[in-house]
């Protein structure tokens, strides 16, 4: 098993390498520089600026300069917060959305998987009515809604929870749930739909018929196989979740690096960007060689064509 | 499931959030004042930030050779005397000899000699460095003509006697010393640390506050500084968190876990909420926003024209719509710098608007040209820009366009080739009429109106050149009526204000109109009322 995951992993040189070409390219496409601001400053304080981050090379140049930077794992300089390197900012700012992420994604597949499976356990009826309306909510509702709306209930109405900042492990709940809220939705609806279509299986039916209990019949049979499409998609979902919400870290005051995907591009801070951007794609591809690796768990015929 | 609980749980022991939660239970800390920057500061070296948020934290931390009173008088800090010589050409500071650095060394006049000439240097890339092209040779040596840095006029004569020589008079050049940007700093400390110098292990000040921490994103925290030469602040620490959005900053103070909050902490409708709150207040900053014609595009290269479109508008909706006190303005130099006046600008009259539009060939709007006016994507913005376009539709009888485009798009198109008509703004980098004269100069790159004047020019030479006060300000007077009332390539609107919500254990928030915000002499802790102290 180790080595498809290595391969795998090899493989992600080339793409990461196209990753930053084109965003390489993209950032210096669009209009408006890094040092634009409302204040117009002289031609030669930005003859300076641009000097001092090699911004007055030709792009190509400027290219060369940054993957040969990027090869020894330097990411580069941020434009906007001075003197401080893009390797520095997300250092600080990763693992904050690490743990918010972490705990965000817990909660969506504690809480969504159930939920879809009683769902469709129960079809039509008001179990299944319930379930889907709390998702279709959550799915539907911006993050920012709900966020405001459990500020409002918890933190300013009970007082039971701190409205926003990162102090203590009381600034983890409302964020993280407010972060769970979609995706576990999103799960529960897959899970729903999943369920239904194995429970038609006659393979289930053969095993009920057999004298299996019901509820080993649901744990065996029913929701492993139906957990094939959720793990499917808990790749891309842990890298989305745990690389922050702009949205969740906005409104909550909170460290992460969510923020990074908006502000750097509103300030024309490439490397930046660029910096987010990559980290984005690698936790993209190492979360979705670990989905390949939980298929194998789950579905042995997979670890058969894996073999072959 | 088990282990990524046990992570969370050891990521939070490591990351030391060990606060107990608790706190949040009282109202204050005695001695802490807990206040919301908005968002990280850019950075806090004060040779490159260019921002408010960084100089929030840094005039805490630093004093200058002079300091603003907030009146907005320079008075001694750094230096306890100054000689103005020359004909205002020479400037000789004396400085004190018991300000300290953190670390307990002297401040002398060749911290000052470093800093500046760090300021200028090329490499240094500083965005402030053209606030001294008024010294003789800064301009050269800032722009690599000249690699000599003796060339450049300042020098420290002795540890406590430093001279600036200018090229010309400049009668707000003293301004210039209590800004951020002018402020020492120790040559062996930058040298030894380069880009992590104003990190909290390493940086040293001397103000009335010491960086103890920085958490990036997050929150800075100060503490006092003992051996601050007017004494030490009566505050222990001060937290500075960093909470972007203001709904939840505002959450947080009405929750007691910040005790001061202005404009990044309020939502308009907060400010309507509170509005007579005792807690609440409200003060004219010198920032002003304007509607800029492009001069150059037809049809508004006709004087007539702009005057019609200035006449139209009735600048009293403004703080209507966006409710937050705003001053209208018809006069482009702000009514605490002096030198302005009502009558400068023209203010509301339709009729006159409308026989100007006659006589410029357009009847009741008749066969007026297709016309944009470019605003950046800003919800307070949009509702400016339309009840602009509505104004002039009524009053004129003429169909504006709005285009609007994304901030630093925005900046690009106005700088290259603007529409003929845009909204824009200024705010102040000092207290003289001089930093909103300058900008319509035809030298200034900041003027995007493509209008150029020699009279105009020659008014505000004139005027930075003259030592004496009431001439200065007839100069400027002069030059506010030619901008606003004949010539009119703006269209001055409003004056932004600020608003404030200080809570009642807190005494001695000064406020004042350039938006800096110093706090060596507030308490926390006494339960009597909120006390504001303001610049008139």
């Amino acid at each position: 098993m180790i080595f498809p995951i290595l391969k795998r992993l090899f493989m992600a040189v080339p793409v990461l390498l196209i990753v930053a070409s084109l965003t390489f390219l993209l950032v210096r496409i669009v209009p408006g520089g890094p040092f634009d601001s409302e204040k117009s400053l002289p031609p030669e304080i930005v003859a300076n600026l641009n000097a001092k981050y090699h911004l007055d090379k030709p792009v190509h140049e400027q290219y060369v300069l940054y993957i040969g930077r990027l090869c020894r794992g330097d990411l580069g300089v941020s434009y906007k917060y001075v003197n401080r390197t893009v390797n520095d900012i997300l250092f600080d700012a990763f693992p904050v959305s690490c743990q918010l992420g972490f705990v965000a994604l817990f909660l969506s597949v504690a809480f969504g998987v159930p939920l879809g499976a009683v769902a469709a356990l129960g079809r039509g009826g008001r179990q299944d009515f319930l379930a889907m309306f709390v998702s279709t909510l959550g799915v539907s509702v911006p993050g920012f809604v709900i966020g405001a709306g459990l500020i409002y209930i918890f933190a300013i109405q009970l007082k039971l929870l701190p409205v926003g900042l990162w102090e203590s492990p009381w600034h983890v709940i409302l964020p993280a749930v407010t972060l769970a809220f979609s995706p576990g939705a999103y799960l529960a609806r897959l899970t729903r739909a999943s369920v239904l279509e194995i429970v038609e299986k006659d393979w289930v039916r053969t095993a009920r018929s057999k004298g299996l209990s019901y509820q080993a019949t649901v744990l065996r049979h029913i929701l492993r196989n139906s957990l094939i499409p959720v793990v499917t998609v808990l790749g891309p979902l842990t890298a989305i979740v745990i690389t922050g919400s702009f949205v969740v870290e906005y409104i909550y005051a909170i460290p992460g690096m969510g923020r990074f995907f908006i502000t750097a591009v509103m300030n024309r801070d490439y490397d930046l960007i660029l910096g987010t951007t990559l980290v984005f794609a690698l936790l993209l591809v190492i979360a979705n060689t670990f989905v390949d690796v939980a298929y194998q768990l789950l579905d042995p015929r997979m670890r058969m064509n894996a073999e072959d | 499931m088990t282990l990524i609980v046990l992570f969370i749980c050891t990521c939070f022991i490591q990351g030391g959030c060990t606060e107990d939660p608790s706190h949040l239970r009282k109202p204050y800390e005695d001695g802490v004042l807990r206040v919301n920057l908005g968002t990280e500061p850019p950075g806090l070296d004060w040779h490159t930030s260019t921002d408010s948020t960084s100089f929030d934290v840094v005039s805490n931390l630093m004093v200058g050779l002079t300091q603003y009173t907030n009146e907005l008088e320079a008075k001694p800090a750094c230096a306890a005397s100054w000689e103005v010589l020359d004909g205002g050409k020479r400037y000789l500071f004396h400085l004190r000899r018991d300000v300290f650095w953190t670390d307990g060394k002297p401040v002398t006049a060749y911290d000052f000699e470093f800093a500046w000439r760090r300021l200028l240097a090329p490499e240094t890339a500083a965005q402030y460095a053209f606030f001294l092209y008024d010294i003789v040779g800064a301009r050269a040596f800032n722009t690599g003509e000249s690699k000599d840095v003796n060339t450049v006029g300042l020098k420290a004569l002795d540890p406590y006697t430093f001279e600036v020589k200018l090229a010309k008079p400049a009668a707000y050049f003293i301004y210039l010393t209590a800004f951020c940007p002018s402020f020492p700093q120790r040559k062996d400390i930058v040298e030894r640390y380069k880009d992590r110098w104003t990190e909290p292990e390493n940086l040293v000040t001397n103000g009335p506050f010491k960086l103890s921490r920085w958490q990036h994103e997050y929150k800075i925290e100060l503490v006092a500084n003992e051996k601050f030469f007017e004494g030490a602040p009566k505050l222990k620490r001060i937290k500075m968190f960093m909470v972007p959005e203001a709904s939840t900053a505002f959450a947080l103070y009405e929750n007691n876990e910040l005790d001061f909050v202005d404009n990044r902490s309020f939502s308009t409708p907060d400010v309507e909420r509170f509005r007579h709150s005792p807690q609440y207040k409200n003060f004219p900053l010198l920032r002003a926003y304007y509607l800029a014609f492009n001069v150059s595009k037809k049809p508004f290269d006709n004087p007539d024209v702009r005057r019609a479109f200035a006449l139209s508008i009735d600048r009293k909706v403004f703080p209507k719509i966006l409710r937050r006190g705003e001053r209208p303005t018809s006069s482009w130099i702000p009514p605490a710098l002096g030198g302005g006046g009502s009558d400068s600008g023209l203010g509301f009259n339709p009729e006159e608007g409308r026989r100007l539009l006659a006589r410029a060939g357009y009847p009741d709007g008749k066969g007026f040209p297709e016309t944009k006016l470019l605003y950046p994507n800003r919800e307070d913005v949009r509702l400016v820009v339309e009840a602009t376009q509505d104004e002039i539709k009524r009053n004129l009888g003429v169909r504006v366009e709005l285009v609007n485009q994304e901030w630093k798009v925005y900046l690009a198109t106005t700088r290259k080739d603007p529409p003929q008509m845009f909204r824009d703004s200024w705010g102040a980098d000092f207290p003289d009429p001089e930093t909103f004269m300058n900008l319509f100069t035809s030298y200034n790159g900041n003027n995007h109106t493509r209008w150029h004047s020699a009279d105009y020019d020659h008014l505000i030479e004139a005027a930075e050149g003259e030592q004496d006060r009431t001439k200065r300000a007839e100069l400027y007077r002069r030059a506010d009526v030619m901008l606003c009332r004949e010539a009119v390539p703006i269209v001055p609107a409003y004056l932004a204000t600020q608003n404030i919500m200080v809570k009642p254990w807190v005494k001695g928030i000064a406020i004042n109109p350039l938006d800096f915000q110093f706090f060596k002499t507030v308490t926390v802790g006494d339960t009597a009322a909120g006390e504001v102290s303001t610049a008139p």
